[in-house]
C-alpha cells in the first residue's frame, strides 16, 4: 500500500500501525489506574481531538478554513442537552423548571421530539448535518474561499450564539441546560465518571479518525487535496468541485456533531459557551500546533494542549491565567518555526530512518499521517 | 471528418470594448489547428469562453452538433472538452502517479469515490501516457518538484488521461528550452489523427511543426486563415504582425 516510496512515515501500513498502539495506549488508561475525576477529564479530551480531527479533515485536507466549527458541535449539544432533559421529564411534570421560570404553560413544540431519545439523538446528527448541507451549498456554489469563508463561517457562528443567549425560554439563555441525570439508553446507564464513559469517547473518536484515514487514502480524498491545490484545474478534469467541498465540509460537521454529543454525555451540561468564537479558534489552534496536514497530530496536540492547560490551571490562578498568553506563544512558535505543525517535524525527522531500500533525504509531503 | 467544433457570433464584451468580436472558427475532427494572433488578439478569452470559464456575452459554442454555450466547466469537460492552462497548473503537493490518478475521471461522484481506493484504474491507458510524456520515472516524485518542462508534460498527460475529443492546449511551449519544445512537438505528432487539437501558440518554429491549419486573431475577429505557407503571405497577417516583417520573424 506504499505508494509514494518515500520514507518510513508515508507508509500506510506503518501509520495505521501508529494510529492503532495511540488508541491501544489510550484504551488502557482505565485500567492501569485513573481516578474516576481524571477519567471523566480524559473522556473529554478525546472530544477535543475529535474536533482537531474535524477542523484538520476540514480545513488541512480541504483547504475549507472553517471558523465555524462550533456550529455543528454546539447545536448538536443542545439537542442532546434537550434529549437528557426530556428523560428526566415525566408526563406529569413535562416542563423542564428552567422554562417554568421563564413562564412557559406548556412544553414548545419544537421541544417535543425530544421526548423520545432515539429521535433526539437523530436530531442532534440531523438538524448540523442539514445546517451544514445548506450553508455549504450557498458558499461552495458560489465558489467563496479563503478569508471569505473563515468570515462567513464566523458570522453563522456569532449568529447561532446569539440565538442560544436570547432565545432564553427554549434554550435557558447564558445559564444551559444541565440535564440532572446520566443519559440513559437501551436500559443502561452512562455514568460520566466511569470507565465505560472514557471508552465510549474513545472508541468514538477511534471510529471517526478511521473513517477519516480511510476517505483521505480513497480517491475521493486525493481529489479534495488536488482541490486545495488547485480547484480550478480540478474542475477542468470534470469535477464538480463545490460537490467535494460540501460533502467534506459536511463530513467534518458530522465528526463536531458526534463531539457535542459525546461533551454533554460527560459534562450534563451545555451553554452558549459551546458556540463562543474562541472554543471554535482554539480547535483551529489544536490543529495548526499539531499539524493540519495530519490527523494523528491534529489528536496529540488537542489532548496534550488541553492536558497542559488542566495541569496549569491546578497550579494556580496565575498559571490559569497565563494559559492564554502560552497557548498563543506556542501557536506562533509553531507557525513561524514550523509551518506543518508538530507532524511536520516528525515527519522531517523520521525520514533520517533508512527505510524500504533507501535512506530517504526527508521528502516533505503533506498528504498522509 | 466532420466538424466538431464551430463557434458563431461568439463575442465577449466588456463594456462597449469587444475582447472577442463575433467570431466565427471551425474545427473538423482529428485536426491540428493552431490560433495565432498578437497579445490582447483574444486567443486565451475565446478558449475560456470555448470551456465555460468565462461567459459569453453573446454567440454560440457548437460542440459535436450541440450547443454547450453556458454550461459549467465541469460539464463541458464531461462532453469531451481538455484543457491546458497557460500556467502549468498541476497538483504540486500530490505526486506524479496521485496528480494522473485524479485525471483519471471515470466518475466524479464523491461518495463513489470514497469507495475507490484506486491503484491503476486502466493500467494500459495509464502506461501509454506516461510513456507518452516520458516521465516513468518520475511517478513518485511530488509535483511541485518537476522542472517547468516537466511540468508542462504532466499537465498534458492529465489532460490526456481524460481521453477528451478536443484537446484546448494554451502555449504549452511557454518557457521551455528549445530540446523540450522539440519533444513537445513530438508529442503533438504523435496525437494527430487520433485526437482533435487547438492550440494557441507564439512559437512559430513550433507552429510550423505541427499545424495543419492555422487561424489567426486580431482584435477578438478571425483575421486570416489557411496553411503556414498561405498566412505567411497573406498581406493583412503581415500588417498586424510588426509591420510588413512578417509572421516568420515574430515570437
Amino acid at each position: 500500500m506504499n505508494r509514494t516510496g518515500g520514507n518510513l512515515y508515508h507508509n500506510s501500513t506503518a501509520q495505521w500501525l501508529a494510529y492503532i498502539a495511540l488508541f491501544g495506549l489510550l484504551a488502557i488508561i482505565p485500567v492501569v489506574g485513573a481516578e474516576p475525576f481524571q477519567l471523566r477529564t480524559f473522556a473529554g479530551y478525546a472530544v477535543f481531538a475529535m474536533l482537531a480531527v474535524s477542523v484538520s479533515m476540514v480545513w488541512g485536507f480541504g483547504g475549507i478554513l472553517s471558523l465555524g466549527q462550533g456550529i455543528p458541535y454546539g447545536l448538536a449539544a443542545y439537542c442532546m442537552g434537550a434529549t437528557m432533559q426530556m428523560q428526566f421529564q415525566t408526563p406529569d411534570e413535562p416542563i423542564p423548571s428552567f422554562m417554568l421560570t421563564n413562564e412557559l404553560e406548556e412544553l414548545p413544540g419544537v421541544w417535543k421530539p425530544f421526548w423520545h431519545t432515539h429521535i433526539g439523538l437523530i436530531l442532534a446528527l440531523g438538524v448540523p448535518t442539514l445546517i451544514m448541507t445548506v450553508f455549504g451549498i450557498l458558499m461552495f456554489q458560489a465558489r467563496l474561499a479563503g478569508a471569505f469563508v473563515a468570515i462567513m463561517t464566523l458570522a453563522m457562528l456569532n449568529a447561532f450564539y446569539s440565538m442560544a443567549q436570547d432565545l432564553q425560554p427554549f434554550t435557558a439563555g447564558f445559564n444551559g441546560i444541565s440535564p440532572p441525570n446520566a443519559f440513559k439508553a437501551f436500559g443502561v446507564e452512562v455514568d460520566p465518571y466511569s470507565p465505560m464513559m472514557y471508552w465510549l469517547a474513545l472508541g468514538v473518536l477511534a471510529v471517526v479518525t478511521f473513517a477519516s484515514k480511510y476517505m483521505l487514502q480513497s480517491k475521493f480524498g486525493t481529489i479534495v487535496q488536488a482541490s486545495r491545490d488547485d480547484a480550478e484545474r480540478v474542475r477542468f478534469l470534470g469535477y464538480s468541485v463545490a460537490y467535494y467541498q460540501v460533502v467534506v465540509f459536511v463530513f467534518g460537521g458530522l465528526i463536531a456533531s458526534l463531539a457535542g454529543i459525546v461533551w454533554v454525555m460527560i459534562q450534563q451540561y451545555v451553554s452558549p459557551t459551546a458556540l463562543e468564537t474562541p472554543f471554535s479558534i482554539y480547535m483551529v489552534v489544536w490543529a495548526a500546533v499539531g499539524g493540519r496536514h495530519s490527523l494523528f497530530g491534529a489528536i496529540v496536540a488537542a489532548i496534550v494542549l488541553n492536558y497542559l492547560q488542566t495541569e496549569l490551571a491546578d497550579i494556580s490562578e496565575t498559571w490559569q491565567k497565563a494559559w492564554l498568553l502560552i497557548l498563543g506563544g506556542i501557536f506562533v512558535a509553531v507557525v513561524l518555526l514550523l509551518p506543518r505543525g508538530l507532524a511536520g517535524a516528525f515527519e522531517y525527522l523520521i525520514g533520517w530512518i533508512p527505510f524500504g531500500g533507501r535512506s530517504a533525504k526527508p521528502a516533505a509531503r503533506p498528504e498522509a499521517g | 471528418m466532420g466538424i466538431i467544433l464551430e463557434l458563431k457570433d461568439l463575442t465577449k464584451a466588456y463594456d462597449t470594448y469587444a475582447v472577442v468580436d463575433h467570431l466565427n472558427l471551425q474545427v473538423n475532427e482529428g485536426e491540428l489547428r493552431c490560433l495565432i494572433g498578437p497579445n490582447g488578439a483574444g486567443k486565451t478569452t475565446t478558449m475560456d469562453l470555448i470551456t465555460g470559464r468565462q461567459k459569453t456575452t453573446g454567440g454560440q459554442v457548437i460542440f459535436d452538433g450541440r450547443n454547450i454555450t453556458g454550461l459549467k466547466e465541469h460539464m463541458i469537460v464531461r462532453r469531451g472538452i481538455g484543457r491546458k492552462f497557460q500556467v502549468p497548473a498541476v497538483f504540486k503537493d500530490l505526486t506524479v502517479r496521485e496528480n494522473l490518478e485524479v485525471a483519471f475521471n471515470r466518475n466524479p461522484d464523491p461518495f463513489a469515490n470514497m469507495l475507490m481506493m484506486f491503484r491503476r484504474t486502466d493500467k494500459a491507458r495509464f502506461d501509454e501516457i506516461v510513456d507518452l510524456i516520458g516521465l516513468g520515472e518520475r511517478l513518485g516524485e511530488r509535483a511541485g518538484y518537476l522542472s517547468h518542462g516537466e511540468t508542462q508534460w504532466l499537465e498534458i498527460g492529465m489532460v490526456l488521461t481524460q481521453n477528451p475529443r478536443l484537446l484546448l492546449m494554451d502555449e504549452p511551449t511557454a518557457g521551455m528550452t528549445e530540446q523540450e519544445t522539440h519533444k513537445t512537438s513530438q508529442i503533438f505528432n504523435r496525437l494527430r489523427g487520433s485526437h482533435t487539437l487547438v492550440v494557441v501558440e507564439h512559437d512559430m518554429t513550433f507552429v510550423r511543426e505541427i499545424a495543419d491549419v492555422i487561424s489567426v486573431l486580431h482584435m477578438g475577429k478571425l483575421l486570416a486563415q489557411g496553411t503556414m505557407a498561405e498566412v505567411e503571405n497573406d498581406p493583412k497577417v503581415r500588417e498586424v504582425y510588426l509591420g510588413a516583417e512578417g509572421i516568420s520573424d515574430a515570437t
